[in-house]
């Protein structure tokens, strides 16, 4: 499988007046012709930002994209001009959203919001475009495409909506789509649905698919590979199998003990009620992350090491990277960052207001529960 | 678990209609049937669990338990006397069919006594519904007055959906939970701080919690707030509703972990609401399963994980992949949408997505019935038998 999609370092960073979001801190990762990637991980942990990065729609200021190297189909998309990049998003690389009534514009029809994409992309008329709207969607299964073209997103349901976005995302068949969270606002039926309809598009088109989620379940149904990312940075990537039968790293244990599989036992054999096998503590604030490994203090088996370095990404077997000591002794070398001037900024901010209060200043080593979203 | 025979709460025929506006500059108001005869029992220390997809009517029926939501039919026996609960069904049955009488009357237009008839008709409904709230107003919540309503929310507290918005900004952590107490008088002075901190530590919060602002915590911690909140009187009943969806996978686990174990210490019903099958299943002894303000299927969690009947429950299992890339699921997906319930489908609400239907499903609304393993369906032709 050639690669189409390779991601090297990808680091992106908020600079906000006196702290740095350390949101995406140093991600790799590929994406063959073909392949589905999950991206799994909780909220605040730097999947979404991730997408956002290669599609590069991070809000700048505050965020900037501060290393790394996307290269699709061997161009890096991080050093073309803005021009440029305009003609690449949405004709080989689109994306789905997670809120189809969000990201859907409600003063424009679904076939204009459609045919918007061709037109810029092709050489194709106003009319053309229509008809081929109206074709797109037969494509994603809407029954009469025809009246639909027609119609505004406040007259469709949820998963028409969904159905109407990945029309979009497909209309001038790109050789990568990203998927952030296409399923999480919608039921259960109609997350059927549309997971079924993003397979068999897969299949024809032969589209890459980074599919980012926070369901497990999701995850084991639709992808190829798993990328697990927790606090920035990805704890384990492996094939979807190995995942699930052989987790190597603590939080990817963790994260698959805290959901319930449907129809497990619910009794212990002593009798007693089972508990589910929750990861405790939360996640760590994205200003201040640990200085050691980011999942040590919500990570049962922490070792002294854990505290002190940071671990490197391994491959431990074929086609399985894990950043945790359990499984190797290689320490993380984080190369060199330039923040600019944006990070001079805030750094000079940052002193002043250690000076103000120096005092209040101290208290969050302990593990006092302020971690705010 | 032997106090699970005896019900805590017995919902009978529970309806609630909500009026929406017929189009946007009409001033018209057409009635949308969010729940709709909804009949269901709790056991003492049980856990009941609701599942359905949005909008059929799940979150309705826990607020009218606790008359959040004024219901418009149906009565929430509470602890209820057998006796009591017999007495007055005779009356509610008699108030249907001098009802039905009135309509006649009223409908047979302009004929002589007409007038006479149906005043007198209106005078027997005021007195069997005055004679019916008398009788009722101690054991069913939903005709309870001002003093009663006071004493029956001791026993039945609420947890909601949202840990941002459920909790006032402006109080300490200290002040929420102690309120309820402090309004009944439970607790008072050095006695109600104990209290608080014996709390604090049951749902696993630091003592020093207890003089902060709610912005300071996380989702999980202020969930965790929002419990003692609820279990600080005690109560029989804790009506949860989507406790966890809001909250991210693994700190979801420890809700659910901090519910059950909490469910032991203080013999406490749950009545579970939630979108996702597997969470519910996990937590709750029996689950109903709605869809468009009906309970099409009722039975333990095994028996429907293992042996689903009713052609919803069936599709909905079929639909919710499951986390292990080996097994994949059979795919009995459903086709289009649920239906609007301010125009629901006639006969079975459910039938123009079955793929089960036969021809009485879009005449005769089916009823819940029986079948011969325990478990209770409303279906004309379930498969498999």
């Amino acid at each position: 499988m050639d690669n189409v999609l390779e991601v090297k370092d990808l680091a992106t960073y908020f600079f906000m007046h006196d702290y740095i979001i350390r949101a995406v801190d140093g991600v790799d990762f590929t994406l063959g012709r073909g392949e589905t990637l999950g991206i799994v991980g909780e909220s605040g942990c730097g999947k979404s930002i991730t997408s956002m990065s290669m599609m590069r729609l991070v809000p700048d200021p505050p965020g900037r994209i501060i290393s790394g190297e996307i290269s699709l189909k061997g161009r890096d998309i991080l050093k073309i001009s803005d021009d440029e990049m305009r003609k690449v998003r949405g004709n080989e690389i689109s994306m789905i959203f997670q809120e189809p009534m969000t990201s859907l514009n409600p003063v424009f029809t679904i076939g204009f919001q459609i045919s918007e994409v061709l037109r810029l992309h092709r050489d194709i008329g106003k009319q053309d475009a229509i008809t081929e709207a109206a074709r797109l969607l037969r494509m994603v299964g809407m029954s009469d495409p025809e009246e639909r073209v027609n119609e505004y997103p406040f007259q469709l349901s949820g998963g028409l909506r969904q159905r109407a976005m990945i029309a979009i995302a497909m209309a001038c068949e790109p050789t990568v789509m990203i998927a952030d969270e296409p399923t999480t606002a919608l039921d259960v039926t109609i997350q059927a649905q549309i997971l079924r309809l993003m397979r068999q598009l897969k299949e024809t088109k032969d589209t890459s698919i980074a599919f980012i989620t926070h369901d497990l379940a999701v995850i084991a149904s639709f992808t190829d590979r798993v990328m697990v990312m927790y606090a920035g940075v990805a704890v384990e990537t492996s094939t979807v199998h190995e995942i699930f039968k052989n987790p190597l790293h603590p939080y990817t244990q963790g994260l698959l003990g805290s959901v319930p599989v449907l129809g497990d036992r619910k009794v212990n054999a002593d009798g007693s009620r089972k508990l589910l096998n929750a990861i405790p503590g939360s996640l760590p604030d994205a200003r201040r992350f640990p200085r050691g490994c980011r999942f040590a203090p919500r990570c049962p088996k922490a070792m002294k090491k854990c505290w002190e370095a940071e671990p490197a990404t391994v491959e431990v077997a074929p086609g399985h990277q894990v950043r945790c000591f359990l499984h190797h002794d290689e320490v993380r070398v984080i190369s060199k960052r330039d923040l600019g001037a944006a990070g001079k900024r805030v750094l000079k901010n940052q002193q002043k207001n250690s000076g103000k209060k120096k005092s209040s200043a101290d208290g969050s080593k302990t593990d006092t529960p302020t971690a705010r979203n | 678990m032997s106090s699970k025979t005896e019900t805590l709460i017995d919902i009978r025929g529970l309806k609630k209609t909500f009026p929406v506006k017929a189009s946007v500059f009409s001033s018209k108001s057409i009635p949308l049937k969010a729940v709709d005869g909804v009949n269901v029992q709790i056991k003492k220390g049980e856990t009941l669990g609701l599942v359905g997809e949005s909008g059929c009517g799940k979150t309705t029926v826990g607020r009218c338990v606790l008359r959040l939501y004024e219901p418009d039919r149906g009565r929430v026996w509470l602890d209820p006397d057998p006796a009591v609960v017999a007495e007055v069904e005779q009356f509610d049955l008699e108030y249907e069919q001098l009802q039905s009488q009135l309509d006649d009357v009223i409908a047979s237009g302009r004929v002589r006594g007409a007038g006479q008839k149906t005043r007198e008709l209106r005078n027997q409904i005021r007195k069997n519904r005055n004679i019916a709230r008398r009788k009722a107003m101690q054991q069913d919540i939903l005709s309870m007055g001002r003093d009663q309503m006071h004493k029956m929310r001791r026993n039945v507290q609420m947890v909601f959906q949202d840990p941002w918005a459920s909790l006032n900004p402006q109080m300490v952590v200290s002040d929420i939970i102690g309120e309820g107490p402090h309004t009944y008088g439970t607790h008072k002075g050095a006695r109600l701080n104990k209290w608080v901190m014996e709390l604090l530590d049951k749902v696993g919060l630091p003592r020093n919690a207890a003089n902060r602002y709610p912005h300071e915590f996380s989702g999980g911690q202020r969930q965790r707030i929002g419990i003692a909140r609820a279990l600080a009187l005690t109560p029989k009943l804790i009506v949860c509703d989507e406790p966890v969806s809001a909250l991210d996978v693994s700190v979801q686990a420890q809700i659910v972990n901090l519910l059950i174990s909490l469910q032991d210490d203080f013999e406490l019903a749950y009545l579970f609401i939630a979108h996702d099958l597997s969470v519910v299943q996990y937590i709750s002894d029996r689950v109903a399963v709605m869809y468009l303000g009906k309970i099409v299927e009722l039975g333990t969690g095994e028996q429907l994980y293992n042996n689903p009947r009713h052609p919803y429950t069936i599709s909905l299992l079929g639909s919710i992949p499951v986390a292990d890339p080996e097994i994949k699921t059979q795919e009995r997906i459903l086709e289009g949408d649920v239906p609007s319930p301010v125009n629901p489908p006639k006969g079975c609400t459910f039938h123009p997505r079955c793929p089960n239907r036969i021809e009485s499903c879009s005449q005769i609304i089916p009823l819940l019935e029986k079948s011969r393993d325990g478990h209770v369906i409303a279906c004309h032709n379930p498969p498999n038998g």
